[in-house]
């Protein structure tokens, strides 16, 4: 990302979330690529005990949650090495990340 | 010269300037009972999760009940097998012809993942019971990685029925060995 992006794209975020400082409704992403956060799109991350995360990129955000089965045990697929991360789980924003 | 009224003012402005930035440091650095109320997502097996976007950061979480038990909006169990129909009391071979029959089950079902749980009634003791159900759990996972298929075991004994142990009948529906097929 360019300097004159970055630096439009952080203008762009603080005029955009202006209007909710400290930011109140923490249930929605008001940022550039705002949707609600039911919308958002996981990849699995594989821990290094082989169990499987739920690992969401959005944007400037990043989410990551247990995946677990209906009884709570912890899902360990296998569909991947430990330690990787699989799936569209960047696809859910336009925001690149920076680094 | 400054008059008395002056001086007051700026004074008052400076140690009004000083708790500000006192005020602000504290409340970057400690919150107490700031308002965070989340969102649900639900995740692609059906699972709820607590989620939350506080600007810059995002938080998430698995929705589960107080007892650990996660709240899915739909499960993934493709198949109840009752244990009498393929183990003899108290054992887990499995015969070749329904070894036969779940090597298809399990190549035809096309899940990435097989979750293979098993469950007894309340008959005999608990540690008897998780024996049981590991026993018999690992015997059907293993005929699904034979099918080459991935699956993962894992064993309950009594202490997830889906009737009650009180009936014969409900009895028979607790020994059972659950499949999840994960997609």
């Amino acid at each position: 990302m360019t300097f004159m992006k970055a630096t439009s794209v952080a203008l762009l975020a603080i005029s955009v979330a202006g209007c909710d400082v400290p930011k109140q409704n923490k249930t929605v992403d008001n940022f550039i690529d705002s949707k609600d956060l039911s919308q958002l799109k996981a990849g699995i991350w594989v821990d290094p005990n082989g169990c499987d995360h739920w690992i969401i990129d959005d944007g400037v955000e990043g989410y990551l949650s247990a995946r677990i089965d209906q009884n709570g045990k912890p899902v360990c697929s296998g569909i991947a090495e430990p330690n990787t991360a699989t799936g569209a789980y960047k696809s859910g924003s336009p925001i690149a990340d920076v680094i | 010269m400054m008059s008395k009224n002056l001086l007051k003012i700026v004074a008052m402005a400076a140690l009004g300037a000083s708790v500000a930035s006192a005020g602000f440091a504290g409340s970057a650095n400690t919150v107490s009972n700031a308002r965070y109320v989340p969102t649900i997502w639900v995740d692609p097996d059906g699972c709820e999760h607590w989620v939350m976007d506080d600007g810059a950061e995002g938080y998430m979480t698995p929705h589960v009940t107080r007892d650990g038990i996660p709240v899915c909006q739909r499960g993934n169990t493709c198949a109840v097998m009752n244990s009498d129909q393929l183990f003899a009391v108290d054992k887990w071979h499995v015969s070749a012809a329904n070894r036969t029959r779940l090597k298809a089950f399990f190549r035809d079902s096309g899940a990435s993942v097989y979750l293979i749980d098993g469950h007894t009634d309340s008959d005999a003791s608990d540690a008897y019971n998780m024996r049981l159900s590991k026993n018999r759990a690992m015997a059907i996972a293993s005929i699904a990685k034979s099918a080459g298929v991935k699956a993962q075991a894992r064993w309950y004994g009594e202490r997830v029925p889906a009737a009650s142990n009180n009936t014969r009948v409900g009895k028979s529906k607790n020994r059972r060995v659950e499949i999840q097929c994960i997609r």
